[in-house]
This record gives C-alpha cells, sequence and structure tokens, in this order.
C-alpha cells in the first residue's frame, strides 16, 4: 500500500468535505449551537417554571389552631416555617373558602380540581377544633387529580408541609405531658453523602456524555461516509478514481482517514460545547437560586476534569474507527445519497440498545462488557466521567484492543466492499420476492456463497434459540432435548446445502478422506488437551463463571447418565452436527472469493460465537481457536471426516475427564499426569509437549500439506 | 498496445440469471491509430471497455494492455491508460487546476514535472480562464476538458475513451474530436468508443461493430464496405445489425445482451 497516495486521497477527501455546507453544517455548526440553545432553553423553561405558584383552595380555614400555624397569619400562603425556604412556600397560594354553599358539596370541589381552578382543594373538618382539644386524630380530605402533573406535585407538596405542622402538633402536646424531647422523635436520620462535588458532577454527566458522545461519532461518521461513497457513485466520480492507480485499499483507506476525521472531529466538538454550556448553566444556576437545590444543580452540572476529557478523547478513535469502517461498508452499497440514508435505520437500531446499557442504573463494566462493541467503550467513558480510575484502568486496554480489532475487522469488510464489482457497479433491478427466490436456486453453483454461509449462521443461531424457547415454554428437558438442539444445528445446513448448491456433498465434505488424516486428527485432539486445560482456567480467572451457570452445566454433565450415552450426546452427536454446519456448509461459503486462511479464522470465529449464543461466553476462546485447527484440517483433507474425530475426541476427553481420571487415581498414577487432578491440569511437560506437537501438525498441515503437495504424494 | 482475446464478461441479475453482456469479444490496436467501437447502446461497448480499464474483471478470456494482464497486473495497466467514460465525471467541490493535480499525483508524477506537464496540457486544451473554477460551476464543454486533461496528465500510451461526445453540442464535440485526433498524431494507441456514423467515418483506420454483446464485424472501414457491398458505414451498420437479428431469431432464444 502506498502511503502517500492514502494521504492524497486522505487529504482530497478531508478537503471536499470542509467544501460541503451539510457536512459541514452537520460536523461543525450543528454541535457548537444546539447546546447553548437547549442550555437557554433549560433556563427559560426553569424561569417560566419558577413563576406560577399553584392554587391551593383551603375549605373551613377558620376552624385551624392559631399555633401551631399551617396558614400564614397574613396574606394568601402556607406558614413559610413548614417548607425548605420561603421561595418553596411561594409556590403554593391559598384561598381561603368558608365551608358553605357549593364548596361544601364535595362533587363541586372535585370539579374545581377537575376543571383546574384550584390544583388542590384541601377540607378542613368542622369537628377538628373539638377532636384537637380531645387529643383524638382527624381525617383531612384533599382532593387532587393524579393525571395532572401540577395537581400533583401540588398534592405531593401539601402533604410534606403537613407533616412538619403534624410534628409540630405532636411537639405541643409533648410540652404540654411534659414527656423528654426524644418521646415523639425516637430517631433522625442524618445521611452523609460522601460523594465529592466532583463525582456527583460526574454521575450526571456520566449518564448522558457516553450516550451522546458515541451518537454523535456515529452521527460524525454516518454522513461523511454517505457522501464519500454513495455520493461519489451519484455524482459519478466513482470510477475516475478506480481507474486512477490508486489501488482499492488505498482508496477505502484514504476515505476511511476522512470520515473517522469527521467524526472524532463531530464528537469533540459535542463535548467541548456540551461542557462549556454545562458550566454556564451551572454558574446561572447558583446565581439565581442561591439555595441548597441551586448549589446541587451547580454540582450536578460540573464537568468532567480535563484529564478524563483527554482519555475519553483517546478512547473515542478507535470507536470513531470502528463506526468509520462500518458506516464506509455500508454506504459502498448504496447507488445514492437517499438510499445511503435508508442505511442509517438499521445502523441506529444496532447500535443504540448496546449505548442505552449506559443510562441503565447497576450496569459496571466488566469482562464481558469489556469485549461488546460500543457497548465497552460507552461504559469506559462513563467510568472515566465518573471519576471511577480504579476501574477505567483496569479495563482500559481490555476495552481498547477488541475495540482495535473490529475497527480493523470493519476496515477489511470495507476494503472488500470496494474490491467488489457487484458492489460498485450494482444496478437497481425490480425486485419481487418468488422470481428472486426462484433465480437463487435456479442459479445456484456447486457452493454457497459467503453471503449464505453468514445467513445459515443467523439461522442455526435463530432456529436454535426459538427452539430453546419452546423448552422453555413446554417445561421439557434431559439428555435427549440436548440431542434434539443439536439436530436443530445439522438440519440448517442440509437443507440450505441441498437447496441452494447442485453438489451438496461436496459443499458439507462429505467424502472420505486419507487414513493420515484421521490419524492427524486424533493425535491433534489428544495432544491439545493439556494446552486448552490451561488456556481455560485463563479464561475462568480473566471471565469467572458464575456458580450458578456452573452447577446449572455440572448438572448436566453429571447426574445419573452413564459414561457412553454421555459420550454419545456430548460428543458425537454435537461432532457430527457442528461439523456438517461450521466446516461443511459455513466453511464453503467462505471460501468462495477469500483466501483460504481468512475463510478457516472467519469460520472458527463464528464458531466460537455459536458458544456464545447457546453456551457459555467463556468457551468462544477456546471454541475459536479449535475452530482454526479444525478448519485447516478439513481445508487440507478435503473431509469433514477428520475433523469429526478430532471433535469426537475432544468433547469425548472433555466429558470423560472424571471418569478417566478417577481410573488414573485408583490406578496411582493420577500425579504423574496431573499437577492439579481436581481441575484437569496437566505437568508443565505434558504441557509443553502438547503444545510441540500440535505446533507439528499445524506447521505440517499448513506448510507441507498444500494442495499441490497432496496431489503429488 | 492493447489485444483482447475471446474476452467475455458475464453478470448475475436476480430475474434472468446469468447475463452475457459481452462474449467472444477480440480486437487489437496498435500506436498511431484510432480503433472505433460502433455500436447502439447496451451493445456492450462500455462493458468492454471497463474490462481494459481493469474495473470489472473479464469472465472469459483475456485482455493485455500496454504489455500487462488487466486481470494479473491492473495496477501497471491503470498507470499505462488514459480512460474517459460518461462514467468518469469530475468532482464538484474541486477547481480544473486541483482535480487534475490530484490525479497526476495519484499518478506518482513528481511536483515540478507535474506543474510543467499541467501547463502544457491547459495550454493545450485552453483552459487557463477556468483554471480556478469549481466543478459545480463549470459549463459541460468545461468539464469535457477537465476530463480529457485528467486522462492525459500522466502522458499515457493507451486512450480509451467511452462515446467522449454524448451529450456535448457540435463545437465541444468537435474540440473533443480534434484532440482526440491530435492525440493519435502523437503516436498514442486510442480506443474510441461510439454510436455515431460520422465520427466512426471521420477518425477511424478500423473499427468494429458491435451489437448483442458479439463483434459483428471488424476491420479497415473501406476493405468492410467492399466485403459487405455497401456504400457507407451507416449501411454497413444496419446490414450487419439485420444479420445479426436474424441469427439470433434463428437461434431461439439463446442469451440475450446488455452492458
Amino acid at each position: 500500500m502506498s502511503w502517500s497516495n492514502v494521504l492524497l486521497i486522505f487529504r482530497r477527501e478531508g478537503m471536499d468535505q470542509l467544501r460541503d455546507r451539510r457536512t459541514l453544517f452537520m460536523v461543525v455548526v450543528f454541535p457548537i449551537l444546539l447546546y447553548p440553545i437547549i442550555g437557554a432553553g433549560v433556563l427559560q423553561f426553569a424561569a417560566a417554571l419558577q413563576e406560577k405558584p399553584r392554587r391551593v383552595v383551603v375549605v373551613g380555614a377558620e376552624r385551624l389552631p392559631k399555633e401551631p400555624a399551617l396558614l400564614a397569619p397574613e396574606g394568601e400562603g402556607f406558614n413559610p416555617s413548614l417548607f425548605d425556604s420561603p421561595a418553596e412556600a411561594a409556590r403554593l397560594t391559598v384561598e381561603r373558602r368558608a365551608d358553605a354553599g357549593e364548596w361544601a358539596n364535595p362533587a363541586f370541589r372535585e370539579e374545581a380540581v377537575r376543571d383546574g381552578d384550584a390544583s388542590a382543594v384541601m377540607v378542613i373538618p368542622a369537628d377538628l377544633p373539638e377532636q384537637f382539644a380531645a387529643r383524638a386524630d382527624v381525617a383531612i380530605p384533599i382532593h387532587y387529580r393524579s393525571v395532572d402533573e401540577t395537581s400533583k406535585i401540588t398534592y405531593l407538596r401539601l402533604r410534606e408541609a403537613l407533616d412538619r405542622w403534624k410534628a409540630g402538633i405532636v411537639e405541643e402536646r409533648r410540652k404540654g405531658d411534659k414527656l423528654p424531647e426524644g418521646y415523639a422523635r425516637p430517631i433522625e436520620v442524618r445521611g452523609l453523602d460522601a460523594a465529592t462535588t466532583q463525582e456527583i458532577g460526574g454521575s450526571v454527566w456520566g449518564r448522558i456524555f457516553p450516550f451522546l458522545l458515541v451518537l454523535m461519532s456515529l452521527t460524525g461518521a454516518f454522513y461523511p461516509a454517505v457522501d464519500l461513497c454513495a455520493g461519489e457513485k451519484e455524482r459519478g466520480t466513482m470510477e475516475t478514481l478506480l481507474i486512477s492507480p490508486a489501488g482499492r485499499a488505498e482508496i477505502v483507506v484514504g476515505k476511511f482517514l476522512a470520515v473517522l476525521a469527521a467524526s472524532v472531529t463531530t464528537a469533540v466538538l459535542n463535548l467541548v460545547s456540551m461542557g462549556v454550556t454545562g458550566l454556564q448553566l451551572a454558574r446561572r444556576a447558583t446565581a439565581m437560586g442561591g439555595g441548597d437545590p441551586a448549589r446541587e444543580a451547580a454540582a450536578a452540572l460540573a464537568p468532567p476534569t480535563l484529564q478524563s476529557a483527554l482519555w475519553m478523547v483517546v478512547l473515542l478513535i478507535p470507536l470513531a474507527a470502528f463506526f468509520s469502517a462500518i458506516c464506509l461498508a455500508v454506504a459502498a452499497m448504496a447507488r445514492s445519497m437517499k438510499e445511503g440514508q435508508y442505511y442509517m435505520t438499521p445502523l441506529y437500531l444496532v447500535c443504540l440498545p448496546l449505548i442505552f446499557l449506559t443510562m441503565a442504573p447497576g450496569i459496571e463494566l466488566n469482562a464481558f462488557y469489556s469485549l461488546v462493541p460500543v457497548t465497552g467503550v460507552a461504559l469506559l467513558l462513563r467510568a472515566l466521567i465518573v471519576g471511577d480510575y480504579l476501574t477505567a484502568f483496569r479495563f482500559f486496554v481490555p476495552v481498547l484492543l477488541p475495540t482495535v480489532v473490529y475497527a480493523w475487522l470493519a476496515l477489511r469488510w470495507a476494503v472488500d466492499q470496494f474490491s467488489d464489482e457487484n458492489v460498485l457497479f450494482r444496478e437497481s433491478e425490480r425486485f419481487s420476492l418468488v422470481p428472486w427466490i426462484r433465480g437463487v436456486i435456479r442459479d445456484r453453483g456447486p457452493r454457497p456463497t459467503s453471503a449464505q454461509a453468514v445467513l445459515g449462521f443467523a439461522l442455526i443461531i435463530t432456529a436454535s434459540w426459538l427452539f430453546a424457547q419452546v423448552l422453555l415454554t413446554t417445561g421439557l428437558g434431559g439428555i435427549g432435548v440436548v440431542a434434539a438442539g443439536q439436530g436443530v444445528i445439522l438440519l440448517v445446513p442440509l437443507v440450505m446445502a441441498f437447496l441452494l448448491t447442485t453438489d451438496p456433498a461436496g459443499t458439507l465434505r462429505l467424502r472420505g478422506a486419507a487414513g493420515r488424516y484421521f490419524a492427524i486428527g486424533a493425535a491433534a485432539a489428544v495432544a491439545v488437551k493439556p494446552l486448552s486445560a490451561e488456556f481455560e482456567r485463563l479464561v475462568q480467572w480473566a471471565y469467572p463463571i458464575s456458580d450458578a451457570t456452573r452447577s446449572v452445566f455440572e448438572s448436566l454433565l453429571k447426574g445419573d447418565t452413564p459414561l457412553p450415552l454421555a459420550i454419545l450426546v456430548f460428543a458425537l452427536v454435537p461432532a457430527v452436527c457442528e461439523e456438517v454446519a461450521f466446516r461443511g456448509f459455513i466453511l464453503s461459503g467462505l471460501q468462495s472469493g477469500r483466501r483460504t486462511r481468512s475463510a478457516i479464522v472467519l469460520s472458527a470465529l463464528l464458531f466460537g460465537l455459536l458458544h456464545v449464543f447457546l453456551s457459555l461466553f467463556q468457551q468462544f476462546f477456546n471454541a475459536a481457536i479449535l475452530g482454526v485447527l479444525i478448519g485447516l484440517l478439513a481445508v487440507r483433507s478435503r473431509s469433514l471426516w477428520p475433523g469429526v474425530v478430532f471433535h469426537a475426541v475432544n468433547n469425548g476427553l472433555a466429558v470423560a475427564t472424571g471418569a478417566w481420571i478417577g481410573l488414573l487415581q485408583r490406578a496411582g498414577i493420577a500425579g504423574w499426569v496431573y499437577r492439579d487432578a481436581e481441575d484437569g491440569l496437566y505437568h508443565v511437560p505434558w504441557v509443553v509437549a502438547g503444545a510441540v506437537v500440535v505446533a507439528a501438525l499445524v506447521l505440517h498441515l499448513w506448510k507441507f500439506d498444500r494442495r499441490d503437495v497432496g496431489e503429488a504424494g | 498496445m492493447i489485444l483482447v482475446e475471446h474476452l467475455g464478461k458475464s453478470f448475475h441479475d436476480a430475474r434472468r440469471g446469468w447475463v452475457e453482456a459481452v462474449r467472444d469479444v477480440s480486437f487489437e490496436c496498435r500506436p498511431g491509430e484510432i480503433f472505433g467501437l460502433l455500436g447502439p447502446n447496451g451493445a456492450g461497448k462500455t462493458t468492454t471497455l471497463r474490462t481494459l480499464s481493469t474495473v470489472l474483471k473479464p469472465t472469459e478470456g483475456r485482455a493485455v494492455v500496454a504489455g500487462y494482464d488487466v486481470v494479473e497486473h491492473p495496477e501497471e495497466v491503470r498507470r499505462r491508460i488514459g480512460f474517459m467514460s460518461a462514467g468518469t465525471g469530475i468532482y464538484d467541490r474541486m477547481t480544473a487546476w486541483e482535480l487534475v493535480e490530484y490525479f497526476g499525483r495519484l499518478y506518482g508524477i513528481p511536483k515540478d514535472a507535474l506543474r510543467d506537464r499541467m501547463e502544457a496540457v491547459f495550454a493545450w486544451l485552453r483552459m487557463d480562464d477556468f483554471r480556478d473554477v469549481l466543478g459545480s460551476k463549470m459549463s459541460t464543454g468545461m468539464k469535457q476538458k477537465v476530463s480529457i486533461a485528467r486522462t492525459v496528465v500522466h502522458d499515457p500510451p493507451v486512450l480509451i475513451f467511452d462515446e467522449p461526445t454524448s451529450g456535448l453540442d457540435i463545437l465541444v464535440q468537435r474540440t473533443v474530436l480534434d484532440k482526440i485526433l491530435e492525440l493519435r498524431d502523437m503516436g498514442k494507441t486510442v480506443v474510441f468508443s461510439t454510436h455515431s456514423m460520422s465520427e466512426v467515418e471521420r477518425l477511424c483506420s478500423r473499427v468494429a461493430v458491435i451489437y448483442r454483446g458479439r463483434l459483428q464485424a471488424q476491420g479497415p472501414i473501406d476493405e468492410l464496405l467492399a466485403a459487405h457491398g455497401q456504400p457507407n458505414v451507416e449501411e454497413l451498420f444496419f446490414a450487419l445489425v439485420e444479420k445479426a437479428d436474424a441469427e439470433y431469431e434463428a437461434a431461439g432464444a439463446g442469451a440475450g445482451a446488455a452492458s
């Protein structure tokens, strides 16, 4: 790749974006204007809200006692000492009405609330003075309307004031009876908040900031990406660029960098504009109110520190890179700007739930979330803003690394898209479902396409999930159901292979293989065991399995299942079903139009994902690595069966571990093999020996067993 | 300089399945001559030329341009050709000078050499009065000149023009054709596609008639006229088209053509 070409393309695309008014507006002007406008709006709203006091009609006010006073002796208001501040008291005005005429009628009082003449109507009963003198209790009815927000708030304020008034009455009575001071109030709660102003500010920003930052970096990437791909096609300049000596990868990377720059700029400008507005709002709040709530608001809006802002920007770059690459790949499909915009909705629909997690209470960054695209970054951003540096530093690399990997994969996809003439020169054709399906079946080739392979994977996941849901509702369980679940995994690739290819047997690699491949498969499965045991322990250390999950899985394996049956259900059946799906249909599909190496790795990643969806997330790593091994075996032997042997031996060893170790222990030689028989950990020399054997086998398959060599021999 | 052998290109269409846009096309083009590709819209001209420009990969046969195979060394081919078609527009938000400079740089021309070259090209095409005009503000004629400047900025030995005059007024048409003739006189290998008979008669030493994705006839114009007993290119063209249609009907269905 020529970096001078990349730089040249990047500079041109960047300049192009700067000269485009729409993009410039979305990326630069919009964020700068948006927040001050929102801020000013909020202030105006707050002012408007403050000025309007709510009207409370008190019927029979003359019956109230002088001490303690509920209403202010003069004017139209409550006793200010019953509220947090005089300003609070001023928010309610009192209208005194005699308990006579229409106001004596409950229906009329209710109507007054319903019509909005009064926010609430409080009735002082006629017997109140008597009951007070007798020290009995009195009911004070308050009419309000819960569906009317102002009426409801008025009611809650009234209740609070009445509570304080009640405390005053009790206090009077206590004094009258000469009881000790703590008599009526045995305890008093004093909450001592350990959070600093910075942290209080962080927790408010911590919810909003990551959400907006992630959303803005997506928006900032999307518009330029559509303009640089679909827009170029629409304006007829795409082909001009394609016939220049610049390679496809150079073009994509150049465009990608331009989109990335736009995305990061948008996000950072949003950050700055939002921060400045927040600061300004906080100042105004302090200046205006002066009371406690105002100070609280000021604290809540204090912006994050410069240090955490810096880290946020660092974190934002790989996220923006991920979005930029995805947007480019998606936008490459569009023929016009208009079509490009259509792709935005699904993109947002996928991203929003991933970001919403940061707004949900109780969701903390952990090893699992750190691997989820977008969510990991959003949660880490939150930790940085809140000032939780311990979490932030612990997860900085675990979040950064997968994000970089996702961005790289997305970029590869974008390059693939740009190398595909069907994507670049797609012409509009009328789409109708039935002829399309007919066409797909009529024009099928000997192997499935990549898209069909990925569709197959998605169908396996959805079908298995639906199957599990049906089981949940019917309450079926047990070992037969596990086998039936595997049947679902088998069924999808079988049907697809027969429907979509002319050579289903070849697609599923159902032919036989030379004996040595079976030997390699079995040997590799045995040799890799000590290594995968170590690896499994490492994964469980990094991502502990909860006890509840563990017990469910152990009950499946242990219980009273006889060993041969367990081996059949957990080793042989999955070996056949999963191999047909992953090394058969999916790998064959991924191999079309792709390097064998990439196809094997992709199929292995999908194989790992299957375990995330259907089993334990922790199995992803081992499954993906074993997937590479089996994939290589399947490609080289051109048969499914050596992989089935590998898979069956691997699973069989896992199922039989307990019995096997018990056997060794009884023979007294378990100590020779295992350094920790309980966890199935082997002595280091065994691990090293296994690793050497596996490495040798992989090298043999990869280097010396290529098709040409294989056919010669 | 350009060698096309049994070139074929099929596209997959959801409704019709695999469609052969070009089938078994062979021709050759040498330096200092203009080879004309004559055919109606949708005959397969653009697909053939796009294959030569390496943006489409042939599904059959092969093509060698300036000594390099279009499939094996696409980047070397692109370095040595100038390609201009209805699909190669110019950027709206770039001035004439910026655009030509950008592509010159992509061809790897050093800065100083590029400036000298561009001065020469701008003078040759009389483009100096709209050097700093943005693409979006240019007239069609200006745009076409910028496209030509872009096509020749790296002084390529092979030039491919796909209907360069369609949609232009007579004055601009004439300029474009004059420039193409001048390029031939500089010793360039030129392939030129059109559906205009008069352009073919004026420019081309040799011509191929393409229809329904296949070459119906090719050779020097006078030889073709003599061989088919036709008075001029237009009559020759219609005679060939009628013959092809008749053969197509006779063959029943078979492959259609699209580009």
